[in-house]
């Protein structure tokens, strides 16, 4: 299970789905990454575990091309995020921390018809994706109701929901159980697995102390920018 | 294809949003309705050798306020419902679509534009029921191209704005005053004849003045300074110089954001 995340040197080239290789970023003075390395092989689900401040985020957001880093470089089944972005955005779902990225007046099923549209799928596939997104984290009833009618809980399912409507080969959430029950907890643990069954990979940050979920092939700890 | 379908996506959320505040719809026509009630009422003071008559003032700022209108949909409400996709981290989904930052700002353009142009010819068929204006009847379908020409070429200055918020966050002030400048330079309630001659040249400049100038013609007969190719041939020039200039400003702002690590703010 451990072979799964390799130092991204040891990896053979082009083997990975995903690789973070010396990556540097720093907040001002503040050192966030020091010379992150990281591979992670098809069907692999890592967790990253952190103290609050220690740079989970900072490096989703570095791994998903939202921001770059100062040095190193990402790839994405060898796509780069700045030179393939469509290509690389394509494959990628991401999910961010906290509860926001959703509008209040506007109904779940148009928040997945917008994510998929703006996902570029063909219109074929959008509606099938829809209706398969709705199922895989049981919002079927609530997909007519506008986010300021949903609890909290609800709309993790729904932001979990845009993450994956797209069918991505490579997923990264950030605290992915925020807001959820042992139900929503669940159903991620279940699109992860289906992920991994596809030969999809995946990182969750978890906070230190937080309980990975089990299909998790191992966890790595980010302390002082560097991944343990 | 599946571009356009991600524009069009944007532009039926933003429909969706505006069309979810039931009050937003009525305010705007009320606010439409005022404006022209008042002008009316203002024009019948007006009576120069260079607006003519008090009817021909009022088909005069008429015009103006329709093309006011497209100006403050295309340099404000972007720039606002950017700062709001920024602040409630909607925007993110936007960075990270192979749709793009880039094309998904330039489609925050499409809603406000087509609102502005429905409350343009509302505008106009309110002058003409309410108040008489007389349209020219014949030349009014070619206004709609003419409109569409105007609008591309105010577009410009939509991205700069947008380039601007993704840089700095907060652009208002700038809007502001752009529409402030238009205002007084562009033609917009008087001619710009009677601007003194060492500002004049600045209502030559920019691609306002010549639309107006058009669209009054083609909707209320006014005359042309300047034969109407004059007046396409700086529509279109303006368009493909500053649309590929804009655009790159805009590319640009974005990846200066992400280099920074600026891009989202939530």
């Amino acid at each position: 299970m451990d072979a799964a995340v390799e130092p991204i040197d040891a990896a053979p080239e082009g083997t990975a789905a995903l690789e973070l290789r010396g990556v540097v970023k720093s907040w001002g003075d503040q050192h966030v990454l020091r010379e992150v390395d990281l591979a992670l092989d098809p069907s692999t689900v890592v967790a990253i575990a952190g103290r609050n401040g220690a740079g989970k985020t900072t490096l989703l957001r570095v791994a998903s091309g939202l921001i770059l880093p100062e040095r190193g470089a990402v790839r994405l089944d060898g796509l780069d995020p700045e030179r393939d972005r469509t290509e690389f955005q394509s494959r990628l779902g991401y999910l961010s921390a906290g509860n926001s990225g959703l509008y209040a007046r506007l109904k779940a099923e148009h928040h997945l018809e917008l994510a998929t549209k703006l996902a570029l799928m063909p219109r074929r596939e959008r509606r099938p994706a829809i209706e398969r997104a709705l199922q895989a984290f049981e919002l079927e009833q609530l997909c007519g109701r506008r986010v300021d009618r949903l609890s909290m809980g609800q709309r993790q399912r729904l932001r979990l929901a845009l993450s994956f409507v797209h069918q991505p080969s490579v997923v990264l959430l950030d605290e992915p159980s925020t807001s959820l029950d042992q139900d929503g907890r669940a159903l991620v643990q279940q699109a992860l697995n289906d992920l991994k069954a596809r030969g999809g990979c995946a990182i969750v940050c978890v906070p230190t102390g937080g309980e990975p979920l089990p299909v998790v092939d191992r966890v790595l700890e980010l302390s002082e920018g560097r991944l343990l | 294809m599946r571009h356009a379908a991600a524009a069009g996506a944007i532009f039926k959320r933003d429909l969706l949003l505006f069309a979810s505040y039931r009050a937003r719809l009525f305010t705007t026509f009320f606010t439409m309705a005022v404006s022209l009630t008042l002008f009316y009422y203002v024009s019948r003071l007006v009576t120069s050798k260079q607006v003519g008559s008090p009817d021909e003032y009022y088909a005069f700022v008429v015009v103006g306020l329709i093309i006011f209108g497209v100006l403050t949909s295309t340099l404000s409400t972007p720039v606002a419902t950017l700062r709001a996709e920024l602040q409630a981290g909607t925007f993110e989904r936007m960075v990270l679509s192979p749709f793009g930052p880039v094309r998904a700002i330039a489609s925050l353009l499409l809603f406000p534009l087509a609102l502005a142009l429905v409350v343009g010819v509302a505008s106009l068929l309110y002058a003409a029921i309410v108040f008489g204006l007389d349209l020219r009847w014949e030349t009014v379908p070619l206004a709609v191209p003419a409109a569409a020409l105007g609008a591309l070429a105010f577009a410009p200055f939509g991205l700069v704005m947008t380039a601007l918020v993704v840089l700095f966050k907060q652009t208002n002030a700038g809007a502001t005053l752009v529409i402030t400048g238009v205002t007084l330079l562009a033609g917009v309630y008087f001619p710009v004849a009677l601007l003194p001659d060492w500002i004049e040249w600045a209502s030559q400049v920019q691609p306002f003045t010549p639309a107006v100038d058009l669209l009054r013609n083609l909707l209320v007969g006014t005359d042309l300074p300047d034969p109407a190719w004059v007046a396409l041939l700086k529509l279109f020039g303006f368009t493909a110089l500053m649309l590929p200039v804009s655009l790159a400003c805009l590319r640009a702002a974005v990846a200066r954001s992400r280099r920074q690590g600026t891009i989202i703010e939530s």
